[in-house]
């Protein structure tokens, strides 16, 4: 029982900072980045190729992919996302440009990288005990790591002023342009951070888990459930999607097959959506 | 002065079966029907992709309906799943005839349909979207995790190809044999023209300016005594009977069906050929699916590049044409204007956001 | 029997009583008002009475029916339409098509027939457009039909709103706030407008902050402040109410101005 709640809390808190990042970029942009789950895949093999090939230093991997994320994530913003939202006659065309974004990272990752599954050298080694349950040392660093970016960007958008002007975007843009915020600028560094957040937390896994190129829609799959079951676009709703998600994988994985226990999970979140929509912590939209 | 509307958006005396759109029509039909077949009739291939791409484009067509009352719907491989073992366990345990397991495929297809519809169908936008995605991977799950019932990850495999259809011992369809596309060829050629048909005559009836008024303001319409929840479960479910008929096909075309025949990617791209064709004409996932079925294949060639000029390629669309590629033929009049008299300005392709 | 009847209407949000046992009947041909000043819970006494939002107690009785809490649709099907405040029409449908659409409460044919384009159906698209014209026409927007609905100027908007509602044959149609942002000679017109639906033999109940085009339309005027009914009667009695002027001028409202 220790063992799954230990299981529990390591999956919770990468799978908030999945979430997290989704959610920032819906919050900001109303746009859901299909994609997420791609930009994820595309972290884990930065740090694959910088720590794993080139054989630099951990966390030097892991800030190159964050970077690598953000300047995606910005391109993205302002050469793809602005123009499809001037053109696009109907709001469901901007989908539109993120499941082509989506395709289009994923074809480019199986072109580079190949179709391998990719694993890192541990970053730590050893093994903790921890109210009786197993911690591997490597899992340990991710926990504490996610852990710490959750907070990191918790304290950004509470005190840092790009975060309040992301926050104030989020609730109302019109009102918060008229206020003199480059709206613009906001959203383009909201889909750099929420990007790099993807990123991060593939950075992360990957030193637990292996990669590959295809496990993008799957990730993002993750994520969607998450801020379905927390709420789309708000902070406290990322952060408890992951807890249930992370949980819910972990009590499901220890009684049974991986299949199963997702099944159950979307039935039971199909079930749930039905009676509140707007999940645990979302607001009513209109 | 009046703009030259799309298709779908046209009242019957203005849809326009102009001498031109008719000819072209007539001209269409004969290659798809007369001189495509010919032509390659040594091709296996070429017909087969064919065949794929008009299957492809009839479960395609269920989604625009759904669009058509404004939800974006990734669902669609749930439904072909639903109808393809529908047939198959019909067919290879009940030995019913391929011709009634099609229509009953639909039919099944449309009751599930109609069931989960009515409880999710008040949700909108991306809620939508992806409650619907995430039926996708349930609907896959639970086959997977079916028991005897659905033989899980093996699937069921030989599923008879479609048998002769009979009616008072006259044969009108002889028995599909071998391996010669011709018959499927035409069979989903028959399929796709009788749903256009079918979506053609549902958009351009009231019951399409109902979806449309229910599709621009469901409070509104609901003011003036349109049953908004019924109209949608309607419109739902003729999409998802679409869905399961279309998997009946692809289920004898193929002659197997597994959990992983259709996944949330395949989803994901029924809808992407409304998006890609244009979701405001009835032609759109026509357009849509045939066009990257075929440059898929024509890129064959290119091997490990294939994947990444065909990503290039759809992006590039995306972000010129994110209106779709017979949003074209629409004539565009530049940025937005106000209007001072619009008894003489002409009407503008206005791109306001709905606040 | 009154045409419409509200009884003891209540809504709570919470702690707050927006609207408190409001009572008040309406009768058929008629054109009453509500009005109160800002905040005094118009605007949710009108969601409760077209349905929009259940009430927290009371009921709202149509021709001795209760209709508090029906589906939209259903409370349509009775007779009892509704605009909305906003620019609300169906932007991307011409002048006609918008109010060909409304009709939809007068369809003969059943959804198959429709579909299959029986001679029912054929009929009832030709009655439809001949109405849809008509009522046009009549609401000044003849000049309009074929022009697509969010290429129309602001002001045709609003009557436009109301051609969708007439088309829908009401019995009593509820305008909210209908002179909403007018100039005096928009103003004028529409009161017309609202004068000619009354002609048709429509009953109108209205919500309004506009006090002078009140008091030149309404037959009689209910009074709202802070969620309860202070005054009831005919502009002249409203006018020299003293609830009403206190009301009003304790508000520091500059809006009253006496007809």
């Amino acid at each position: 029982m220790e063992q799954i709640i230990v299981n529990g809390v390591v999956l919770a808190a990468n799978y908030a900072l999945i979430a997290l990042g989704l959610t920032l970029i819906f919050g900001i942009l109303s746009f859901l980045n299909f994609a997420h789950g791609q930009m994820y895949m595309i972290g884990g093999f930065v740090v694959y190729y910088v720590y794993a090939i080139f054989g630099m230093n951990y966390f030097l991997a892991l800030l190159a992919c964050a970077m690598t994320l953000f300047v995606i994530g910005v391109l993205f913003e302002t050469l793809f996302f602005r123009r499809v939202l001037r053109i696009a006659t109907r709001e469901e065309n901007s989908m539109l440009l993120a499941v082509g974004t989506a395709l289009l990272l994923e074809n480019l990752a199986l072109f580079f990288f190949g179709e391998k599954q990719r694993g890192v050298p541990p970053v730590v080694t050893g093994v903790y005990q921890i109210f009786g349950a197993y911690l591997p040392a490597g899992r340990l660093l991710v926990l504490a790591l996610s852990a710490l970016l959750v907070v990191g960007l918790l304290l950004f958008v509470q005190y840092t002023r790009p975060g309040r002007a992301m926050r104030a975007v989020a609730q109302d843009k019109e009102v918060t342009r008229l206020m003199g915020v480059n709206v613009d600028r906001i959203s383009a560094m909201g889909f750099g951070i929420g990007a790099a957040l993807a990123g991060l937390a593939g950075g992360l896994l990957v030193t637990i888990s292996a990669i590959n190129s295809g496990i993008g829609t799957a990730i993002s799959i993750k994520a969607f459930i998450m801020i379905m079951i927390g709420g789309a676009g708000v902070v406290a709703g990322a952060i408890l999607g992951g807890i249930v998600l992370g949980f819910a994988e972990a009590f499901g994985y220890a009684f049974m097959p991986g299949s199963m226990t997702y099944l159950l999970i979307f039935v039971g979140m199909i079930l749930f959506l039905i009676l509140r929509p707007q999940g645990i912590m979302g607001k009513p939209w209109g | 002065m009046r703009q030259a509307l799309p298709v779908s958006e046209a009242s019957l005396p203005q849809l326009g079966l102009t001498l031109p759109r008719m000819v072209a029509l007539a001209l269409l039909a004969l290659v798809y029907l007369v001189a495509i077949p010919l032509y390659f009739a040594q091709s296996n291939y070429i017909l087969g992709v064919i065949t794929n791409a008009s299957i492809l484009s009839f479960i395609s067509l269920g989604v625009w309906v759904t669009f058509a009352i404004g939800r974006i719907n990734i669902s669609q491989g749930a439904f072909a799943l639903i109808g393809g073992y529908t047939a198959a366990i019909l067919g290879t345990r009940y030995d019913v005839s391929f011709w009634l397991c099609l229509p009953l495929a639909g039919v099944v297809a449309a009751a599930i349909g109609t069931v989960i519809g009515a409880a999710i169908l008040r949700l909108r936008g991306v809620y939508f979207a992806m409650i619907t995605l995430s039926l996708t991977e349930a609907v896959r799950l639970a086959f997977l995790n079916g028991g005897a019932f659905t033989q899980g990850a093996s699937g069921i495999v030989n599923i008879p190809r479609p048998d002769a259809l009979s009616v008072f011992g006259v044969t009108i369809i002889p028995a599909f044999q071998g391996a010669n596309p011709m018959p499927f060829y035409y069979l989903a050629a028959a399929v796709l023209i009788l749903g256009l048909l079918a979506v053609w005559r549902l958009t351009t009836s009231r019951l399409g300016w109902v979806f449309r008024s229910m599709r621009q303001n469901e409070e509104l319409a609901a003011s003036i005594g349109i049953n908004v929840a019924r109209y949608r479960v309607i419109a739902y479910g003729f999409s998802c009977a679409f869905g399961g008929m279309g998997g009946a096909f692809i289920a004898a075309f193929h002659q197997n069906i597994y959990p992983a025949s259709y996944s949330v990617t395949d989803s994901v791209y029924f809808m992407l050929y409304c998006f890609l064709g244009g979701l405001d004409f009835v032609f759109g996932p026509v357009v849509g699916a045939f066009l990257l079925v075929i440059s898929f294949e024509l890129l064959h060639d290119l091997q490990q590049y294939q994947a990444l000029i065909y990503g290039v390629l759809m992006i590039s669309c995306i972000l010129w044409l994110p209106n779709g590629i017979l949003s074209l033929s629409r004539r565009r009049a530049g940025p937005a204007e106000e209007n001072e008299e619009p008894a003489v300005a002409p009407a503008a392709e206005k791109m306001e956001r709905t606040p | 029997m009154s045409l419409l009847q509200v009884q003891e209407l209540t809504k709570r949000f919470g702690g707050l009583t927006a609207v408190n046992r409001v009572s008040f009947d309406v009768e058929k041909g008629e054109i009453l008002a509500v009005i109160g000043p800002n905040g005094a819970g118009k605007s949710t006494l009108f969601k409760l009475i077209t349905s929009f939002l259940p009430p927290s107690a009371g009921r709202v009785l149509f021709q001795g029916e209760e209709i508090s809490g029906m589906r939209p649709h259903r409370v349509a099907q009775r007779g009892v339409v509704r605009t909305f405040q906003e620019t609300t029409i169906f932007r991307e449908m011409t002048a006609l098509q918008n109010v060909v659409v409304a009709h939809h409460l007068r369809r003969r044919a059943s959804n198959l027939g429709i579909f299959l384009n029986s001679r029912t159906a054929r009929a009832d698209e030709a009655a439809f457009r001949k109405s849809a014209a008509e009522i046009l026409d009549y609401l000044g927007l003849g000049a309009v039909k074929e022009v697509e609905a969010r290429n129309l100027p602001h002001g045709y908007l609003r009557a436009l709103g109301i051609a969708i509602a007439m088309a829908a044959e009401p019995r009593i149609l509820l305008l909210d706030e209908p002179f909403a942002g007018m100039n005096p000679d928009e103003t004028e017109r529409a009161v017309e407008m609202v004068r000619g639906i009354r002609e048709r033999g429509v009953t109108v109940l209205l919500v309004e902050h506009d006090m002078s085009a009140v008091m030149r339309i309404s037959d009689r005027i209910v009074v709202l402040n802070f969620g309860t009914r202070i005054a009831e009667g005919t502009p002249a009695e409203i006018q020299r109410d003293e609830a009403v002027i206190e009301a009003y001028l304790g508000r520091e409202d500059d809006e009253v101005e006496a007809a």
